[in-house]
């Protein structure tokens, strides 16, 4: 039996699905990726590097923030810059705004209709007029953040190498720091209603990846860790984590010793969920989880306890900021020097790692970008084909459906992917 | 379901790119709701996961380059329906920057990302209006919101709006931002079409030119006035980023 999905809607990029199954035996269940090449890091090659963080976070317009912040960290640890603490805090506050509006619209706008048995969100919106306007209130909160500190909530311009071209206005920082109370209140009330939706049980082990951070809930820094134990510095990723390319394709699928993993939300609850902030602490406890927590469906639940953190964190580093010389995130002068450099940061979708090489001049003589999506894809892949077995009896409109439901629980963002 | 019929039949459609476009209508939030509202959505995938019905449209809004053979045929399937076909954004309208390599090592660009590239589609890129005709653009990297929502009561009409030729400089000066020229960085806001309310500027970024040339755009007084600040090579490396580049060298052309 063939199960084909020509086009999955309701996520980010082109996809289509494909499985054959022989006699109730998965044979193969692969995502059909149909994005067209930009060739990204191809046209960084021998440009200079202030163009590299306008051109990369292009790569994606639903999480250009991380593209932003991790093109720019790479660089600066390629030519040896260094910036001020409040430089950094700045930048860590941009990506929880990135964290808040990219998960508010996963978690309600692309996934929720799906457990919820409907076909579309103009029915979701008529349906659950008071849930919408708290979903889109949470987002139109993490857009602040980003059009505040970045100028623009869609590819920003005001971080660059060194620093930031401007420092942001207080008075409008000082307004999102006031706002925060009452989102906290509205992700609280947003979870409760989460709480409520059934979410199919499904479970399979896997290894699960992120930064990690003593003492912090690792987003904006940290080393790689893993389930498994794995613990190393960001500068041996490409040692340990293979990019593989299959002929006529166009997504390099990423493995760790030959496996699959899994990167985003779910592993970074799985992981770091003791740092978490106390109100996306207690959050988490009352959904009764046990860890570690193998169902993919509960990334959607992850993402909710994300954005509770990320409000929570908000509001304390801003009023941190607040206290500081805002002056002092502004570009210092510095060197151009040749040099190599990595980094990694969190996006909402997983860890995304940046390479990339400049020579004397400052031209970027090679660069590589590997994405969270390209990274889950064969994570993806090797659930479904659990997953399947599970719905195989089903009619095959309700087993498209549960198809469906499943990839995008993950998230997945296509252009990130095949960039 | 009578009302339904009345209401003008559009698609929000996107080709190969980052859906920044699509995800700048989104964040209207409600006002792009009520846009929504106004019209029958036939087909924007963002929202809704059903089979388009394939019938003629009155509107539909392409964001994105033709890079695979699936690309090249929606869009001319989409063209075909469509009472009117509209750009949305700077890589429909301009190529994006997809299109730097075509300045460059063009379809070799491939050899640097993809070890087995046979099978792959990989075209130079070109603008949508070299394959279908485009009635209207919505400039910019990403779009405007605003400005979307100022000009679509016209497109829902049938009718085709004019985005008025002045550059960035006017909203960059009405933003009370000093200028970056005075600085001695090189801005193309002078010669680049204004609407975007001077969103880099302000951001102290220069322009970079993303919505492209305005219709009286000087090319010849812009690259004098950056002389003494930038190489002709750095002019020609900074058009490269929005795909500006062949515009200004097709611009050059028609005025020498």
């Amino acid at each position: 039996m063939q199960i084909k999905i020509n086009h999955i809607a309701k996520m980010e990029g082109h996809t289509g699905f494909m499985a054959s199954v022989i006699h109730g035996d998965v044979r193969s269940a692969k995502l059909e990726v149909q994005e067209g090449i930009r060739l990204i890091e191809g046209v960084l090659i021998g440009r200079h590097y202030v163009d590299m963080p306008i051109i990369a976070q292009r790569i994606c317009g639903i999480c250009p923030v991380v593209h932003n912040l991790t093109s720019i960290k790479a660089l600066e640890n390629a030519m040896g810059v260094t910036v001020t603490p409040e430089t950094e805090k700045l930048r860590s506050v941009m990506e929880l705004g990135q964290f808040i509006h990219s998960h508010a619209l996963h978690l309600f706008f692309l996934s929720l209709a799906d457990f919820l048995d409907m076909d579309n969100d103009i029915q979701l919106i008529s349906t659950y007029p008071e849930e919408t306007k708290i979903a889109v209130r949470l987002r139109e909160f993490g857009m602040s953040i980003v059009k505040v500190i970045g100028g623009r909530v869609i590819h920003p311009m005001n971080n660059e190498v060194g620093g930031f071209k401007k420092a942001p206005d207080a008075e409008a920082l000082r307004k999102i720091v006031e706002n925060s109370e009452a989102i906290l209140q509205d992700a609280l009330a947003l979870g409760e209603f989460f709480r409520t939706i059934k979410i199919p049980d499904f479970q399979r082990k896997t290894e699960y990846i992120a930064l990690g951070k003593k003492g912090e809930y690792a987003i904006y820094a940290g080393d790689i860790i893993s389930s498994e134990g794995l613990h190393i510095g960001v500068d041996k990723f490409e040692n340990n984590f293979q990019e593989l390319q299959k002929q006529k394709e166009v997504i390099k699928r990423v493995e760790h010793e030959g496996k699959s993993y899994m990167t985003g939300a779910i592993a970074r609850i799985n992981l770091n969920r003791d740092k978490l902030n106390p109100q996306a602490s207690a959050y988490l406890d009352s959904l009764g989880f046990v860890f570690p927590d193998y169902n993919p469906f509960h990334n959607i639940l992850a993402q909710m306890v994300e954005v509770i953190h990320c409000v929570e964190e908000t509001s304390r580093k801003l009023k941190e900021i607040l206290q500081s010389d805002l002056e002092k995130v502004v570009t210092q002068p510095y060197e151009v020097a040749e040099g190599v450099g990595v980094a990694a940061v969190e996006a909402p979708r997983g860890t995304l790692y940046y390479h990339v090489e400049v020579d004397g001049n400052g031209y970027i003589k090679n660069a590589n970008i590997i994405t969270p999506t390209a990274q889950v894809l064969a994570n993806l892949e090797d659930d479904i084909a659990d997953y399947i077995k599970q719905i195989i009896d089903l009619e095959d409109g309700t087993r498209q459906k549960k198809l469906r439901a499943f990839i995008r629980a993950y998230d997945p963002c296509i252009s990130c992917a095949v960039h | 379901m009578e009302e339904n019929i009345k209401k003008p039949r559009v698609a929000i459609v996107s080709l190969t790119s980052c859906e920044g476009c699509q995800f700048a209508l989104l964040d209207l939030g409600e006002k792009f709701i009520e846009f929504a509202t106004q019209v029958e959505l036939v087909d924007f995938r963002l929202i809704e996961d059903e089979e388009d019905d394939g019938r003629e449209l009155d509107l539909v809004l392409v964001e994105g380059n033709p890079v695979t053979e699936a690309n090249l045929k929606t869009l001319q399937s989409l063209r075909k329906r469509s009472k009117l076909l509209v750009a949305l954004g700077n890589c429909a309208a301009m190529g994006g920057v997809p299109e730097i390599k075509n300045y460059h090592e063009g379809v070799n660009t491939i050899k640097h990302v993809y070890k087995y590239i046979h099978g792959i589609n990989n075209p130079e890129i070109r603008e949508i209006d070299n394959f279908v005709k485009v009635d209207f653009t919505f400039p910019g990297c990403p779009i405007t919101g605003e400005e979307f929502l100022q000009y679509i009561p016209f497109l829902l009409r049938g009718e085709i709006p004019t985005i008025p030729d002045q550059p960035v400089c006017v909203e960059c000066r009405a933003a009370g931002n000093r200028c970056l020229l005075l600085d001695k960085k090189p801005c193309f806001g002078p010669m680049i079409q204004g609407g975007c309310g001077a969103v880099c500027p302000t951001s102290r970024m220069t322009c970079q030119g993303c919505r492209g040339l305005r219709p009286t755009g000087n090319v010849k007084a812009m690259r004098a006035a950056l002389k003494n600040m930038i190489s002709d090579h750095e002019f020609e490396n900074i058009a490269e980023i929005f795909g500006l580049r062949d515009d200004i060298e097709a611009r050059e052309k028609e005025t020498k």
